[in-house]
């Protein structure tokens, strides 16, 4: 019995994103500490609350820098040379995506698609869209973030 | 005083339903006319008619998964393939359960599956009872042609039920859906997307001591050797050896 077995979600799962959302503006990331009083208090496992955070890559389980880089890793990108984009970052930078510089200046980090395919390669700092990038321009626009 | 008319209450749950005789639906499995009850998945009416379709994460009686997708069959008339454990049937449904296409297909998600598994049959526990491989066996999937990279976790054994190692997992989240159901309180989750997701316990953390009861459910169902129950020195290995045809 098929349909008959298939509930729908409680409302407490379905506010889940929202508040794993606000948590990460709030506080910067979604630490340990966040998760388990999310999960007290929408009575959901701390595995499940984990689970979802890990998904979305807004979302970080550890504290990022002052500006946050997210290069896009989604098939339109990698194909339009995204891999060259984040070795430009990393050169520049001297960090590696997840990782963050010693001054908390800049975290480098990869996301799944952005919707900015038709301008592929793409990258988000601070939510500003960086379009058609080259290994080149790189250099500029990290300059521009102090 | 007539008898009562049953007929008007057919789909409905009432008092005397099991009184009812369901209406049957007829559908053609493989070029065979056969009927079933309805509210029936396609995969269950076409074990019910003897014909056995493989699946790695089907668990009787529970929530259907539709994870591992070994179940697909052809339907007449869809675009795709559908994963018969979760698909209901419906009246002069055709299907084909061992096409040449759908051959294909199992072999080719048995192949990826095995292509990123750890070649350790030989000193797994559970080789000789592991579905993943038996299934491999009977769909006559050799060397796997893909050549994908490996998932590689330490083995969790700090549990004295349960030993944990994720490098074997095949994501078909039978644990998860077992331990949902059996105890109160689930243990497993997954996590993290794409080629990096896991089955995770607590905030990705090795099972702990007293993770876990002692129910074992996840532990049976388990299609490969990623959960297992830890063996004592000189104990056999688990069942007979597996002989692979061939």
């Amino acid at each position: 019995m098929t349909s008959k077995r298939v509930k729908k979600p409680s409302q407490e799962r379905a506010e889940l994103v929202e508040r794993l959302k606000e948590a990460q503006r709030h506080h910067g990331c979604v630490s340990e500490e966040v998760i388990a009083a999310l999960a007290e208090s929408l009575a959901i496992p701390v595995h499940e609350v984990y689970g979802v955070a890990s998904f979305y890559s807004f979302l970080t389980t550890r504290p990022l820098g002052r500006n946050v880089i997210l290069v896009c890793k989604s098939l339109p990108c990698h194909l339009k040379g995204a891999e060259m984009i984040m070795e430009a970052v990393a050169k520049e930078l001297g960090i590696g995506p997840g990782e963050t510089t010693a001054d908390g200046r800049f975290s480098f980090e990869l996301t799944n698609c952005i919707g900015l395919c038709d301008h592929a390669p793409a990258m988000l700092i601070n939510q500003d869209p960086h379009l058609d990038l080259t290994p080149e321009k790189i250099k500029q626009i990290l300059k521009s973030y102090k | 005083m007539c008898a009562p008319d049953h007929s008007k209450n057919i789909n409905r749950v009432g008092l005397f339903s099991y009184l009812i005789v369901e209406k049957k639906i007829s559908l053609n499995i493989n070029g065979i006319n056969v009927s079933a009850r309805p509210g029936l998945t396609i995969l269950e009416a076409a074990r019910e008619n003897g014909i056995d379709i493989p699946t790695l994460c089907h668990i009787p009686d529970l929530l259907p998964i539709g994870a591992c997708r070994l179940c697909v069959v052809e339907v007449a008339g869809s675009r795709t393939l559908v994963g018969s454990c979760h698909t209901p049937i419906a009246e002069g449904m055709v299907i084909q359960t061992h096409s040449p296409k759908v051959i294909a297909t199992r072999r080719v998600l048995v192949e990826l599956m095995l292509a990123s598994h750890p070649d350790a049959c030989l000193i797994c526990d559970k080789a000789n009872i592991c579905e993943l491989r038996r299934i491999a066996a009977d769909l006559e999937v050799g060397l796997p042609r893909f050549r994908a990279r490996k998932h590689y976790f330490p083995v969790e054994d700090e549990n004295d039920r349960m030993v944990r190692d994720m490098s074997k997992c095949v994501q078909c989240r039978r644990c998860v859906m077992a331990c949902k159901s059996q105890s109160g309180q689930p243990l497993f989750s997954m996590a993290y997307r794409g080629f990096d997701s896991k089955v995770i316990y607590g905030n990705d953390q090795p099972l702990d001591r007293d993770a876990c009861r002692d129910c074992d459910a996840c532990i049976e169902i388990c299609p490969s050797g990623a959960l297992r129950k830890p063996r004592k020195p000189g104990e056999e290995r688990a069942d007979k050896a597996l002989f692979i045809k061939g």
